[in-house]
């Protein structure tokens, strides 16, 4: 009984960090129709960006978060302005959007070899090992920060696009980008902010996990699966569905160890990943991703 | 006319310019012609922190033979030439250099590279032609178990390392330091490694049933991120002895993840991994206290080995720093070659490989002496050294008693009572 | 031709394609006389490389669904074809034929993810590809886990290779040819523009994407039975991983994704730009490749095909229409006179 509740903690505070990391891939897929392979290029980015500064400056990483956001964010509009402008858009973009992003990635994952080498690093602060007694277990401390902060932003965010001029316009764009046009919404700043806030959600991400997790160039294609497999279960723009899209993700994967082998549970994902999309295109809040 | 054939023939014609050998061009000395003896390693791509470290080893015996005028072959002095290449840990990129080096540049000899899967997929490029191939960074067993004739490791099997930590274990057993029996969690890496670690630990362990138990035996994903669940069940298992065998990040993952679970056992090792000074800076050093590694070598050797001391002053003058059992199994195949090959009086490949497969000499290694044994495909099979992290930051060896330079700790005290 | 005198020939059957893919052929047939060692290996693997990328194209170019997940075709047809390697009284190409096959059938088991389009197709294939890598690399009994399988060495077979990768690859050549030029590729086409129009002008567009995913990962299979052959050792993580599915998609958009022998470029290209890379710049790889990827989808959708072409242009040469045609009809944007 106690390995279950265990189980459910883990669960619970992996699916915030799975949150956070879907959300702003679907934002981006939601408004643009543009699926951004290189948000695992800008995880990675968060987590190195964190750890430099960490070096550097030993700033802590919950600290430096507005840095690495916003920096984060600068590069995600630089990435469209430069690059993801220039696609058409819509069905006839669709796999040419995927590679250029793809190349993308492949470059961000050069620039951090070149700049730090291959090797894993890891952030270390004084309460990485600390842990709080909770519910018969034991909570590591920074996974229960990165829990509280990877629900609070995208709700923040959530929020901030409900109740602003901006917000609105981004949702008006994603349903009917030439409308907007003719109802005066520049749709291209629209497209830039988006991408944007997409690619300041990934950063954030990364950051999260580094202070979890040890990271290296190849850090996050993992981590953009599983978020495909939220994004894809949990509808777009449903900051609800993308929730319990992470919920169920993260809790299939803390079970699986109890009918699995260890090592075949991190196929987990990648399974539910192919049986998502093949038998729920809808997502649980109706989006359809078919034709 | 349609562009492609066209188009295509050119390109083709292009690719055999590219792929004339224009890297690695030996350079004529006067005099002798030198022996060139080709490898390749990792130096860049996912390993290519140890590549660097190999190749310090093969840097420092081929520098150390050329101060002395060279080799001596029969009658004449004959320097030496390291043709080495970058296989960025890739099995196609390895195989391809070797055939480069073999057949374009003309090498008398092969060294190995760093990664079992890379060692066993270039072998067979030796073994095709005929070229020994001597090797200290391929330890998985199956590799050796192909007959071939040309292949020499001087890399013990991960299984003996397996069993050597054993060992030591069973000693405190037998001193009443450790419970009797003994509850084992075994976790291991999926790869070729991690493998043989399990099957020494399982093999020790079948052979003294009464004494152990494995309750936990499972296999996780190279860098793997989230191994919560894995340590929920071995927490839940309630093991007196936590054995892994993982390579540094995930050593350094897990063990975080453990300790922030307030998880503790009598006995914990990562297999080769503990006192890694990246671990240390990661991790804390109260948090890889009594930690037990088992290595190939180490540097402590050298109070008890005059081989193994006289190659750390060396290293120590040439790089300023403390070698690793990386670049002294280097050191030491590229040694071993050099012996055979003098000891043959020729650069003859047939008389060199036979001189390597009856070579006996002293050696840095554990248990000071050097050889290949047949019956176990030619693979060395020199015993390991247990080291243990102490409080104060050393990681002295604790087993064999013979080497040791300190009593290892158990149980581990670091676990509340 | 005058007509009446003989039968005139099918449509797909163009003299000057036949002909120019003869000599190629019987070109690089003999060539191994003037050849070392080293180079003829070497353009075994590139053999290898071709047809691989061709297959891939089938799917990525012709059909227009970008697989990342090759790698798992290849590993499966590679996997199997040495199982039966490992008897070694059963001739090398049954082996491969038995790869061959057993990939075509895998990808019949994969065939829901084709009723996915676009992007939503890509993201299954990874996760097929990375799914089957850690699954294959588990079952042990088939794959023998993570230490491989070593297979018997056999000089003279890997010199032989050189013959077969080259029948290997002919075929996939022509066939390449043949499907753009007859009835299926227009089909294919149609399905890659719009599935339900091309369903409703009466093109059984399910079994058409079953069929061609089942060729593409065929060919993937036999070249993983020859890959095996050739290296003698095979092993889980290296024929499933992520980096090989990437290689599949990286030579088929450098040399002109949806064109008929861009592949055959792209892969020349990649395998070439990998030699001279690892021997100077090996850390620039992922980068270089990386922004030849950009450099492709920003400016030339048609990778090296598309300069090929403008630079014959250039020289008054004009391309057939449906000799290389590009990854999609419609592109605003773009000036009439580039539209193919």
């Amino acid at each position: 009984m106690q390995r279950l509740v265990d189980l459910a903690v883990s669960a619970v505070l992996l699916a915030g960090l799975y949150a956070a990391m879907a959300y702003g891939l679907g934002l981006v897929y939601g408004v643009l129709r543009v699926v951004n392979l290189a948000h695992a290029g800008v995880i990675m980015a968060g987590a190195y960006a964190g750890w430099v500064l960490h070096r550097a400056l030993g700033l802590d990483p919950y600290l430096s978060l507005p840095l690495v956001v916003a920096g984060s964010f600068v590069l995600g509009v630089g990435v469209y302005v430069l690059l993801v402008r220039h696609l058409p858009r819509g069905a006839a973009g669709g796999p040419q959007s995927l590679l250029l992003l793809f190349g993308v990635w492949l470059v961000l994952r050069n620039v951090a070899y070149l700049l730090f080498t291959g090797d894993d690093h890891v952030i270390r602060t004084g309460y990485s090992t600390r842990a709080v007694p909770f519910l018969g277990t034991w909570l590591p401390v920074n996974r229960l920060a990165v829990f509280g902060i990877a629900v609070a932003v995208p709700l923040a965010l959530h929020l901030l696009l409900r109740h602003t001029y901006a917000g609105r316009a981004i949702r008006a764009v994603a349903q009917n980008a030439d409308s907007c046009t003719l109802v005066g919404i520049d749709v291209e700043r629209v497209y830039a902010l988006t991408f944007g806030l997409g690619t300041a959600l990934a950063g954030l991400a990364g950051l999260l996990s580094a202070t979890l997790f040890s990271f290296n160039p190849a850090f996050g294609s993992s981590e953009l699966l599983k978020s495909f497999v939220v994004v894809v279960l949990g509808g777009l723009g449903s900051i609800a569905g993308t929730g319990v899209a992470a919920l169920i993700l993260a809790s299939v994967e803390a079970y699986s160890i109890l009918v699995l082998p260890a090592y075949l549970t991190s196929a987990v994902g990648f399974v539910m990943l192919v049986v998502v999309l093949v038998l729920r295109p809808g997502g649980l809040f109706g989006q359809r991703v078919l034709g | 006319m349609t562009p492609r054939p066209a188009v295509l023939r050119l390109f083709l014609a292009a690719t055999l310019l590219l792929g004339s050998p224009a890297a690695a061009r030996a350079q004529g000395g006067g005099g002798a012609r030198p022996v060139k003896i080709g490898a390749t390693l990792p130096l860049t791509g996912a390993e290519a922190r140890i590549g660097g470290f190999f190749k310090e080893g093969y840097d420092l015996a081929f520098e150390q033979a050329n101060a002395r005028g060279g080799l001596q072959v029969g009658g004449t002095k004959v320097p030496v030439q390291l043709l080495l290449q970058d296989d960025t840990s890739t099995q196609a990129t390895a195989v391809s250099l070797a055939d480069r080096l073999i057949n374009s540049d003309r090498v008398d000899f092969l060294l190995g590279t760093y990664a079992s899967h890379l060692v066993q997929a270039q072998s067979g490029v030796a073994e095709q032609n005929r070229v020994p191939y001597v090797n200290g960074g391929g330890g998985a067993t199956d590799i050796y178990r192909r007959g071939y004739k040309y292949l020499f490791g001087l890399i013990a099997p991960v299984e003996l390392l397996g069993d050597t930590l054993m060992s030591w274990i069973d000693a405190e057993q037998k001193a009443g330091r450790l419970p009797r029996p003994a509850r084992i969690a075994l976790l291991w890496e999926n790869t070729a490694h991690g493998k043989d670690f399990r099957k020494g630990v399982s093999d020790f362990v079948g052979k003294r049933k009464d004494a152990y138990q494995i309750l936990v035996d499972d296999s996780f994903e190279l860098s793997g991120k989230d191994f919560s669940a894995l340590l929920g069940k071995v927490k839940a298992a309630g093991v007196d002895l936590f054995l892994v065998d993982a390579h540094l990040p995930d050593y350094i993952t897990m063990h975080r993840q453990y300790i922030g679970a307030a998880m503790c056992n009598k006995a914990e090792s990562y297999g080769a991994r503990g006192s890694e000074k990246a671990a240390v800076d990661a991790l804390g050093q109260a948090n890889v206290d009594y930690v037990l590694s088992s290595v190939w070598w180490n540097a402590q050797l050298a109070r008890t080995n005059p081989q193994a001391k006289v190659f750390v002053d060396a290293f120590q003058a040439r790089y300023h720093k403390e070698p690793e059992w990386f670049q002294a199994l280097a050191y030491e195949s590229a040694r071993a070659l050099f012996t055979a090959i003098e000891q043959a009086g020729t650069l003859d490949r047939k008389a060199v490989r036979d001189r390597l497969a009856a070579l006996k000499i002293p050696s840095l290694l554990p248990g000071g002496t050097l050889e290949f044994p047949a019956d176990h495909g030619q693979q060395a099979q020199n015993t390991f050294v247990v080291q243990q992290n102490m409080p104060d930051g050393t990681a002295p060896i604790v087993f064999p008693p013979e080497v040791a330079t300190a009593k290892g700790v158990a149980p581990n005290p670091r676990c509340p009572r | 031709m005058t007509g009446g005198r003989r039968r005139p020939l099918p449509a797909w059957f163009s003299g000057r394609v036949a002909a120019g893919l003869a000599v190629a052929v019987v070109v690089l047939a003999v060539l191994p006389v003037a050849l070392d060692p080293y180079t003829h290996n070497l353009l075994t693997l590139t053999f290898l490389a071709i047809s691989g990328a061709l297959a891939w194209n089938w799917m990525g170019g012709y059909l227009g669904q970008v697989s990342f997940g090759h790698a798992a075709f290849f590993g499966f047809g590679g996997f199997v074809a040495a199982r039966v390697l490992l008897h070694e009284s059963i001739p090398p190409w049954v082996a491969w034929a038995a790869g061959a096959a057993a990939a075509g059938l895998f990808s019949v088991g994969a065939y829901p993810i084709l009723r996915l389009r676009g992007p939503y197709f890509s993201i299954a294939t990874i996760g097929l590809g990375e799914a089957s890598r850690i699954v294959f690399t588990y079952l042990e009994g088939f794959t023998g886990g993570a230490s491989g399988l070593s297979l018997p060495i056999d000089p003279d077979l890997k010199a032989r290779l050189y013959w077969w990768a080259l029948g290997l690859l002919a075929l996939v050549a022509a066939a390449s040819h043949l499907i753009r030029r007859s009835t299926l590729g227009l089909e294919l086409l149609a399905i890659k523009s719009d599935v339900e129009a091309a369903a409703d002008a009466g093109v059984p567009t399910a079994l058409r994407q079953d069929v061609v995913l089942a060729l593409s990962a065929a060919v993937a299979g036999a070249t993983g039975g020859l890959s095996a052959s050739f290296f003698a050792f095979v092993e889980p993580n290296d024929l499933f991983g992520f980096d090989r599915s990437i290689s599949f998609v990286l030579m088929a958009v450098i040399g002109g994704v949806g064109s008929v022998f861009g592949p055959v470029l792209g892969a020349v290209v990649f395998v070439a730009l990998r030699q001279w890379l690892v021997a100077s710049y090996p850390q620039l790889y992922l980068g270089l490749y990386g922004g030849l990827l950009i450099l492709i989808i920003l400016f030339e959708p048609l990778g090296l095909t598309g300069v090929a072409l403008r630079v014959a242009r250039r020289f008054g040469y004009r391309a057939r229409p449906d000799l290389a045609l590009g990854s999609s009809a419609a592109r605003p944007g773009r000036p009439a006179s580039e539209a193919r």
